[in-house]
């Protein structure tokens, strides 16, 4: 099913699914664009590139509340924090962005344990996807044609948009969306004219070029299991490396986090918060031994996490190429000049 | 004017001689990155790795942050600007590398650009000086007959306001923090570890992005660089969320210049402001 609206219009499609439940899109902030809870319908702004913050925040929040307790008290009289149970609509969301949630629901919502809070959040969410615009340039840092995504991938939303000219159109991908959409009076129907756009876009996502070498999981996955124990490769490449964690908070496919208690007077709470490989004190064991406590050991676990023990363990690379880790590097470490590197056979030897 | 690409040339020509000689066993320079807007800190360590050294209007970067990462005694030769020969004296000053060890190339700099922006980055956010205040080896001409900007110039607005406006100001834009610690890991002067936001016992703030502790990790890296900020503005361009730290760090180094007349990094045979106890020294702070 194809629907439109206008763009100038767009405040009254918002306000209706604000209605409907909790609504998550891009806002514009003075830093840029990011994923917001919306609170007046006008705030959402589609007159963007990419957000700062990938959209994992709206399944896996920076920050989550899990109980409150008080000191002295039985464990019994410490309460769950309850979380949003309304529907969610998480709208705009880039193609890249939306494929990182299928990697995410590897370590969430699949296997062995599932996470009730991501599980829930899923279940609950409608996804709108939505295309890049294929008349800007893209962004130099982008890289995701290399991870087999196109910047019109309507693969993993449940509603996909597409902008044309001053019309929004949307497509409904799934039977959620099917669902939705039919229930969106205030879209109107699109003309085959419309559909015909919509295909074309579509196709033309596939030549809008991003950075890309051709990855083979495996065989990258092997190359960095030979590079692993050479100390000195791995000093070169991290010499830059300030070990921050701008990457990680940024990447969409990221998860580490920690759980730490926050008490002041009696009074506590016990909650989850995103953690980065790049901080010392990630590895800090109990005993107070930290195995990885240079810089290059934990740009190496960020790396071959990423491209080399993931796959390994589950089959895919964890990484969609969206940039963000490129673009807001403090100095400019790239990523992809490093997979670029490592795909080329036996590159090592020549160090 | 300044000709970059002469720079380049003679940056590489002396690291070059040093590398070839012994005389240092590394330069810290910049690199190409993944394009001509985004270069790289490099750290080139043999006579191999200088072709890959580049100098363009976008390495803003403060190399200064590299040199603790070196054993003491590690001979060093560092490319600075003028902010970053500030940080190496101020190093100097606390004892956290020693002068003998290091060949400063000096580059006299003016329209260096943020890549993220493409704005030109003067007094505003950095401390707007043109030439290194200390080099062995200058590598371009030093920049003489501008209006001198006081780096104090950007606080009129922010002194305008009132106690309760600067606190809402700054609540206001230490929420957005995302607690990546970019800031801390950019800043030359930052050299703590661990740093006492990663402490456990006592464990000073909370690690979740909230006020709280946004405003503890903040406030406290403020003041745990008055009289030490030599005012590069680094910080500001590591944040990916734009908060504008340069604001308070220059507050704090204008009040602390106002109180004790010193500049923080200009010359190394001066004593970090802060643990320099003169009998002359301005009362103001106990009023």
């Amino acid at each position: 099913m194809l629907k439109k609206i206008a763009i100038e219009q767009i405040s009254q499609l918002t306000a209706v699914l604000m209605d409907m439940g909790t609504l998550l899109a891009p806002v514009k902030e003075i830093s840029g664009h990011n994923f917001m809870e919306i609170v007046d319908p006008k705030q959402v702004d589609l007159d963007f590139y990419n957000t700062i913050m990938s959209p994992k925040g709206a399944f896996f929040p920076h920050k989550e509340d899990f109980v409150k307790y008080k000191i002295g008290k039985p464990l019994s009289a410490a309460e769950p924090v309850l979380f949003n149970m309304k529907p969610a609509f998480l709208f705009g969301v880039r193609p890249c962005d939306v494929k990182s949630f299928e990697i995410m629901d590897i370590h969430f919502n699949d296997g062995g344990i599932i996470d009730p809070y991501w599980h829930h959040r899923r279940e609950s969410t409608t996804i709108f996807g939505y295309a890049f615009d294929l008349d800007k340039p893209v962004e130099p840092a982008d890289f995701y044609n290399t991870l087999g995504i196109y910047a019109a991938d309507p693969e993993g939303s449940d509603i996909f948009m597409v902008k044309k000219e001053k019309e929004l159109l949307l497509k409904s991908i799934t039977h959620k969306g099917e669902k939705l959409l039919a229930h969106l009076s205030v879209l109107s129907s699109a003309t085959s004219a419309n559909e015909k756009y919509f295909e074309e876009y579509i196709k033309r996502g596939k030549e809008y070029k991003t950075r890309f070498t051709r990855v083979d999981p495996e065989a990258v996955a092997l190359e960095l299991e030979d590079v692993f124990d050479n100390t000195d490769f791995w000093k070169k490449i991290s010499s830059a490396c300030l070990s921050c964690g701008v990457c990680t908070f940024v990447c969409p496919t990221c998860y580490c986090f920690d759980i730490c208690d926050d008490t002041l007077f009696g009074k506590g709470t016990r909650r989850r918060v995103w953690d980065a490989c790049m901080f010392t004190d990630f590895t800090v064991e109990a005993s107070g031994h930290n195995p990885r406590t240079q810089v290059y050991q934990r740009l190496r676990q960020k790396f071959c996490h990423k491209y080399s023990f993931h796959i390994r363990k589950y089959g895919v690379i964890s990484c969609v190429g969206c940039g963000r880790c490129i673009r807001y590097c403090p100095v400019n470490i790239d990523i992809f000049t490093f997979v670029d590197i490592a795909t080329k056979a036996k590159w090592y030897k020549r160090l | 004017m300044i000709r970059f690409k002469q720079i380049e040339e003679r940056l590489k020509k002396e690291a070059k001689r040093l590398l070839e000689s012994g005389a240092v066993a590394v330069v810290l320079a910049y690199e190409k990155g993944y394009d001509e807007k985004h270069p790289m800190p490099y750290a080139a360590k043999n006579v191999a790795d200088v072709e890959n050294i580049v100098f363009n209007e976008y390495c803003n970067y403060n190399m200064a942050r590299y040199l603790v990462r070196y054993p003491q005694g590690t001979k060093i030769a560092i490319a600075v600007k003028a902010a970053d020969s500030r940080a190496v004296i101020q190093l100097i000053q606390e004892e956290k590398v020693k002068r003998e060890y290091l060949v400063l190339l000096g580059i006299p700099v003016q329209g260096m650009k943020n890549p993220k922006t493409g704005e030109v980055i003067d007094s505003k956010t950095t401390c707007g000086m043109h030439n290194p205040v200390l080099y062995d080896i200058l590598l371009g001409d030093e920049v003489h007959g501008h209006k001198i900007v006081s780096p104090y110039d950007v606080l009129v607005q922010y002194e305008a306001m009132d106690k309760d406006a600067r606190w809402e100001f700054w609540k206001k834009e230490l929420d957005k923090c995302i607690r990546c610690y970019a800031c801390r890991k950019a800043c030359p002067m930052c050299y703590c570890d661990p740093c006492f936001i990663d402490q456990s016992k006592p464990k000073w703030a909370d690690k979740a992005p909230q006020s709280s502790g946004n405003m503890m990790y903040h406030l406290t890296r403020f003041h745990h660089l008055a009289g030490r900020c030599i005012d590069c503005g680094e910080c500001s361009r590591a944040c990916p969320v734009n908060i504008p730290l340069y604001l308070f760090h220059k507050k704090v180094a204008k009040e602390c210049e106002e109180m004790f007349n010193q500049r923080a990094g200009m010359s190394i045979e001066d004593k970090p402001v802060l643990i320099d106890f003169r009998v002359e020294d301005s009362d103001k702070i106990l009023e």
